[in-house]
């Protein structure tokens, strides 16, 4: 349990990164995809789009992670954004009302599409 | 490289030892062998020939001498018995010749010898011993000098030319014998230094190399107890100490993850340490109200918390919840809690304080880390309730006098976020009104988060149904029951804390009694 794994695929979109984890994002997991982030702000291609759909979980730190990733792209001149469909993270998003500090669409397009400029 | 175990090391070193000593056995014996055979040759062949060669030429000059005499003097018949012992030793002597010599040239010498050997035994025989019984001495010295001493030459030329031919055998049997020796002596110096080498090796090498690298074990192991378990050892022996040294790197790496462990059981220590300080304390003395708070902590400590503060007639009541686990969480809940004490205490209202919290937490964490809350305060005489939900899961009410479905609901209202990211969280308020008899439940995501084996959450839903189903019971009995269903959905594996603060409004005899619906009141059911 202590040990869980989440595999983080990244593809390059043209202009932006699609960063796809797949599995739990929760306090065991979340440094991966902090580490995943970081590795893209230090590459400077600081537009990446988290597509959530891989993720069955997601708990406080997983949206920490996320919401810290937000604000150090935003710091580095772009942006993340995300793609989701799965109710209960929008329901998370929406409680904590960071539905209204990051671009969450349904798909990765139309996620990207609101990045900030 | 080829990799060879310790034993096959030494079994083989060994075996290699073994092996160049019994070569040099070999080598030895056979200079041995070598030396004997040329001894034969001179012993056994070259002299036993020179000796039959010498008996034949001396016993056919003998013969001469005792035929010579006999002519002179025909009566004296002793000298034709010497000539005839003389013919059978030179008999004797030609046949130990005959199996001596081998090569052509001498056999053919050997039997030029007989040839000649032969005509003068004939001619003694057949005439001179003829010639000289009837009286005819003058012609016997005639044929002996003339045909007979002309044989004898023959026979002591011939001799001469086998007697050479056996010196030159023993002149080709030194030469050869001083070859075979030298050879011998250079492959007996390659043998003994392959021996020497091979001992060398054994006895200096393979001890040298195993003792650094067991010093560097033992330098490893020294490291161990300093507490350094990151010590390299190096060892490419290809036998069992470089086994023995990567099974102790394993055992550096199960030392560095336990040491990992401990330090984060201690960290969880004292994680569980600080939220106890936070909550464990003593709930004010509350005129009007009842509280009964409930908690129950992960194994990894989650950031739930709890605040209570009674002014006057006022009840203010605070839950929340630090994103993540551990210290950072429970020191982020340290923040919060000591920014919305320190803002109360100089009078400030619910929002000045929350936007406090909300700078402190902005300043103080980084911005992975958010902090939701619920903040209510009570009129202890009234009833009204005041709340901002800050990103935080709606509190749960149970009304009095409602049974059935409708007996709770979940209080919704304008929600604001969370706090510890949004410079603007929002700040809007929500009223309601309690009723003697109703109850508040202020909890965290916990147990809407529980998980069962099989990745469903535990959700909304069930927590409504769980709760309204207990309402008959008092609130400490609901906390436990409560603690207990999320527990066995979530199978005993609880990766997050459960907080729960049931607040029980009594109510003063004097309140008024309102029951139009307030802003925010809403069937649990009827939400999306």
């Amino acid at each position: 349990m202590a040990q869980q794994k989440v595999e983080i695929d990244i593809e390059d979109a043209g202009g932006y990164q699609i960063l796809r984890p797949s599995g739990d994002l929760d306090v065991y997991t979340v440094g991966s995809l902090r580490d995943a982030l970081a590795t893209l702000i230090e590459d400077k291609t600081p537009k990446v789009v988290v597509d959530l759909d891989g993720v069955p979980f997601m708990d406080s730190s997983g949206l920490g992670a996320l919401m810290g990733g937000v604000r150090r792209m935003r710091e580095a001149g772009g942006d993340l954004a995300i793609a989701c469909t799965r109710e209960q993270h929008l329901k998370l998003f929406t409680i904590t009302g960071f539905g209204e500090g990051v671009s969450i669409a349904p798909t990765v397009d139309e996620a990207a599409k609101g990045f900030r400029d | 490289m080829v990799r060879l175990s310790l034993r096959q090391k030494i079994v083989g070193g060994f075996g290699l030892l073994i092996f160049l000593m019994l070569l040099l056995g070999w080598v030895t014996l056979l200079l041995f062998g070598s030396v004997r055979s040329v001894q034969g040759r001179v012993f056994d062949s070259a002299v036993p020939g020179v000796i039959a060669v010498d008996e034949i030429v001396r016993s056919y000059t003998a013969q001469s001498a005792a035929i010579r005499g006999f002519v002179i003097n025909p009566n004296q018949r002793s000298l034709l018995a010497e000539y005839r012992t003389e013919v059978q030793a030179s008999e004797a002597a030609t046949e130990r010749a005959r199996e001596l010599f081998t090569s052509d040239r001498e056999r053919e010498l050997l039997q030029d010898i007989e040839a000649e050997g032969e005509s003068f035994q004939t001619l003694v025989d057949d005439r001179v011993v003829m010639l000289a019984e009837s009286g005819e001495r003058g012609l016997a010295f005639g044929a002996l000098g003339s045909e007979g001493a002309a044989a004898i030459d023959q026979i002591q030329a011939l001799g001469r030319g086998l007697r050479r031919i056996q010196a030159i055998t023993l002149d080709r049997t030194e030469s050869d014998l001083v070859a075979r020796s030298n050879q011998a002596v250079i492959t007996l110096l390659i043998v003994l230094i392959g021996v020497i080498s091979t001992g060398v090796f054994l006895t200096l090498l393979i001890p040298r190399r195993l003792a650094q690298d067991l010093s560097r074990l033992v330098e490893a192991a020294r490291a161990i107890g300093r507490g350094d378990f990151h010590q390299r050892i190096e060892i490419k022996s290809g036998d069992e100490v470089e086994e023995l040294a990567s099974r102790f790197e394993e055992m550096q790496a199960g030392l560095r993850r336990l040491q990992q462990l401990a330090l984060q059981d201690r960290e969880l220590q004292i994680a569980g340490s600080i939220q106890r300080n936070l909550l464990q304390r003593t709930m004010p003395e509350s005129p009007g109200a009842r509280l009964v708070p409930l908690q129950r902590q992960a194994n990894l400590v989650g950031g739930d918390w709890y605040d209570i503060d009674v002014d006057g007639r006022t009840l203010t009541a605070v839950v929340g919840d630090a994103s993540g686990k551990g210290i950072g969480a429970a020191l982020m809940a340290t923040v919060t809690l000591s920014a919305l004490r320190a803002e109360r205490s100089v009078g400030s209202g619910p929002r000045r304080v929350i936007a406090r919290a909300n700078e402190a937490l902005l300043e103080a964490t980084e911005p992975d880390s958010f902090t939701t809350l619920l903040y209510a305060s009570i009129d202890l005489v009234s009833g009204e309730v005041h709340w901002l939900n800050m990103g935080h899961p709606s509190p749960f009410l149970i009304r009095s006098n409602l049974s059935g479905k409708g007996a709770g609901y979940f209080l919704e209202g304008p929600r604001n976020r969370a706090l510890g990211w949004f410079e603007d969280p929002g700040l809007a308020e929500t009223v309601i009104k309690l009723e003697p008899g109703d109850r508040l439940a202020l909890y965290t995501d916990g147990f809407l988060e529980a998980k069962s084996p099989d990745g469903e959450i535990f959700g909304e839903s069930r927590l409504a149904e769980a709760i309204i189903s207990l309402a008959p019971l008092d609130s400490e009995t609901i906390g436990q029951e409560l603690v207990r269903e999320v527990e066995g959905f979530a199978a005993g594996k609880l990766e997050d804390d459960l907080t729960m603060l049931i607040i029980e409004f009594e109510g003063s005899p004097a309140t008024e009694v309102a029951q139009e619906k307030l802003t925010g009141e809403e069937p649990w059911h009827s939400r999306r």
